[in-house]
């Protein structure tokens, strides 16, 4: 038993990891993170610096891509998941939204919401009322149920996405670039009702993306990697007031600095 | 002049035989559906059920062992071992290609045709294999036109529909058809959602050949015995999927009775016109319809927005 002054370790945690794909390629290098319980996390950083990767190790699924932490550990609520597979971590109540709106093209949204209640083939009883977080959240998939999720927008798929995780009832639930490809009213919404199931279900969130502004918004923590490195990280408040951030993210430098001018420029390192 | 009744009976008993077709056809179908392998082995799961069956039902030994069982059992067993037989392959076979091309996969089947074949002649028996009066019942249906329909074509056309229905029900209305359905369509985001891929390829291969077990004994019933002609059925049961459009379960079951019509009316033009049409129609249909319709009858195409 633990006593209550005792803390509580967080819900995902890196120690030093070190990812490698197909024991050749090094993706990402000492990075150590982590996520307390009830938190946002946004990792930002450009195409390639590693954010995907880390999801994907955390979650299991780069196994399947041949990803292996090589060095350094994984924690899961203190315990160690190092190169868990997709399987255990389901277990453990982690989710993962792949990049890139994963719908099952050819099921209907309904089908697509039922697939979030499979568990290893225990279910097989299910309901209507199965739905309903995912309703609350998302009331236009309603309308939709017998629609093939394929012919459903971007902004549908997006939400059918992540509505099936929920109903997946994950403890952590990992969004990788929920943001890409919509139009910028649907991200604010998007991220807007994200923030609002962290709050409500109490669900930890690892989000990676790009859109750096909308990711802080309703972050509380954020890790920026490069080169498969963390760079910089705060308090989600902290690093939006960076002058780096403000430069190269989100646009809003005091200066005005040229397109020549930036290409090579690095942030630079202050933290290892 | 055309004969009405000679006619009508082409078609009743090709559909009859077509049932038979469909039924490995189906099995064919679910393979593909679910783990997106060309499984060329397919009729040679047909053959091992046939053969299992005479072999468990009569004094006929399986490899050094004497056994014999009431024609029941032996069905029953017969079903049974198939649907092992998935078990082990995944255990021991495709669990090791996961993440491999489907390619691989499909160039193991080919394999696995020749050491069925083999194995049911080293272990089972190198001859055709008559059925003992126990499975071969007697009884048929009469139609109009004096035409009877033979028990096993009955059976096999009550049990493929029954299988049609049975499996659209289990892939439309369960969590684990949808799921099934959801993996084949991204891998990926349903080993996200907690399926395990070795769990797929064990449903896959257990239902299939147990199906194609069905399939296997009803055509050697028909034919009163078990021979080793029943392996080339692969290349008709290809005819139907690609009609049916390989992934379509419905789709098999009426591209398994065009095949077995399509079968039985070369035979009737043989009298007339040259021999060899009964296997040369159905082939020619699976170029045309390769040619015409890629997708098939009911075959998924990929959803692609503008």
């Amino acid at each position: 038993m633990s006593s209550a002054q005792e803390e509580e370790p967080p819900v995902i945690e890196l120690d030093n990891a070190e990812i490698v794909y197909d024991r050749n390629f090094l993706a990402v290098q000492g990075v150590s993170m982590e996520a307390e319980r009830g938190d946002i996390v946004a990792l930002l950083g450009p195409n390639g610096a590693g954010k995907s990767t880390i999801l994907k190790m955390i979650s299991g699924i780069g196994r399947s891509e041949r990803g292996e932490v090589t060095r350094g550990s994984v924690y899961y609520e203190g315990e160690g998941v190092t190169n868990a597979d997709t399987n255990e971590m389901v277990d453990r109540n982690v989710t993962h939204i792949l990049e890139g709106r994963r719908v099952f093209e050819d099921l209907t949204v309904e089908e697509n919401l039922r697939c979030g209640l499979y568990r290893g083939g225990r279910r097989v009883r299910y309901s209507k009322s199965d739905y309903d977080i995912a309703f609350e959240y998302f009331p236009q998939l309603e309308e939709l149920l017998d629609t093939e999720a394929g012919y459903c927008s971007g902004g549908e798929q997006q939400m059918l996405v992540i509505a099936r995780a929920l109903i997946h009832r994950p403890n952590l639930l990992l969004l990788d670039e929920p943001s890409l490809g919509l139009a910028p009213k649907l991200v604010v919404d998007i991220y807007d009702t994200l923030r609002e199931i962290n709050r409500e279900e109490n669900i930890t969130m690892i989000i990676a993306d790009q859109n750096a502004k909308e990711t802080l918004e309703i972050a509380d923590y954020g890790y920026v990697l490069e080169n498969g490195q963390v760079e910089l990280h705060d308090p989600a408040g902290v690093l939006m007031d960076r002058e780096e951030i403000k430069e190269f993210y989100l646009g809003t430098s005091s200066e005005e600095s040229r397109y020549s001018e930036i290409r090579h420029y690095k942030i630079r390192k202050r933290w290892k | 002049m055309v004969d009405v009744g000679a006619l009508f009976s082409v078609l009743v008993t090709g559909i009859g035989v077509g049932a038979l077709y469909s039924l490995i056809a189906i099995g064919f179908s679910l393979i593909y559906k679910i783990t997106g392998v060309l499984n060329f082995a397919q009729g040679q799961f047909a053959l091992l059920g046939a053969f299992l069956v005479v072999t468990l039902s009569t004094s006929l030994p399986l490899w050094m062992f004497d056994v014999q069982v009431p024609v029941v059992a032996a069905l029953i067993l017969t079903v049974l071992i198939g649907a092992a037989l998935g078990l082990l392959l995944e255990r021991f076979v495709f669990r090791y290609f996961i993440g491999e091309p489907v390619l691989s996969v499909i160039i193991v089947t080919l394999a696995f045709l020749s050491i069925i074949d083999g194995g049911v002649r080293f272990f089972i028996s190198s001859q055709y294999r008559a059925y003992p009066d126990a499975l071969q019942p007697d009884w048929s249906v009469s139609l109009p036109f004096d035409t009877a329909v033979q028990a096993p074509f009955v059976l096999g056309v009550v049990l493929a529909l029954l299988t049609v229905a049975g499996l659209m029900a289990f892939f439309r209305y369960t969590v684990m058809g949808s799921i099934l359905r959801a993996s084949a369509s991204d891998q990926q985001a349903a080993m996200v959602l907690g399926v395990s891929i070795e769990r797929t390829i064990v449903v896959a291969w257990a239902l299939s050949i147990a199906i194609t077990s069905i399939g296997g004994i009803l055509l050697a019933m028909s034919s009163g015995g078990a021979g080793f002609t029943i392996g080339d059925v692969t290349i008709l049961v290809f005819a139907a999927v690609v009609f049916g459009g390989l992934d379509s379960i419905p789709g098999a079951f009426i591209g398994g009775l065009v095949v077995g019509v399509l079968r039985q009316f070369g035979v009737y033009l043989e009298e007339f016109l040259m021999p060899g049409l009964d296997s040369v129609l159905p082939m020619v249909f699976l170029l045309v319809v390769i040619m015409v319709m890629p997708y098939g009858l009911f075959g998924t195409e990929r959803i692609e927005r503008l």
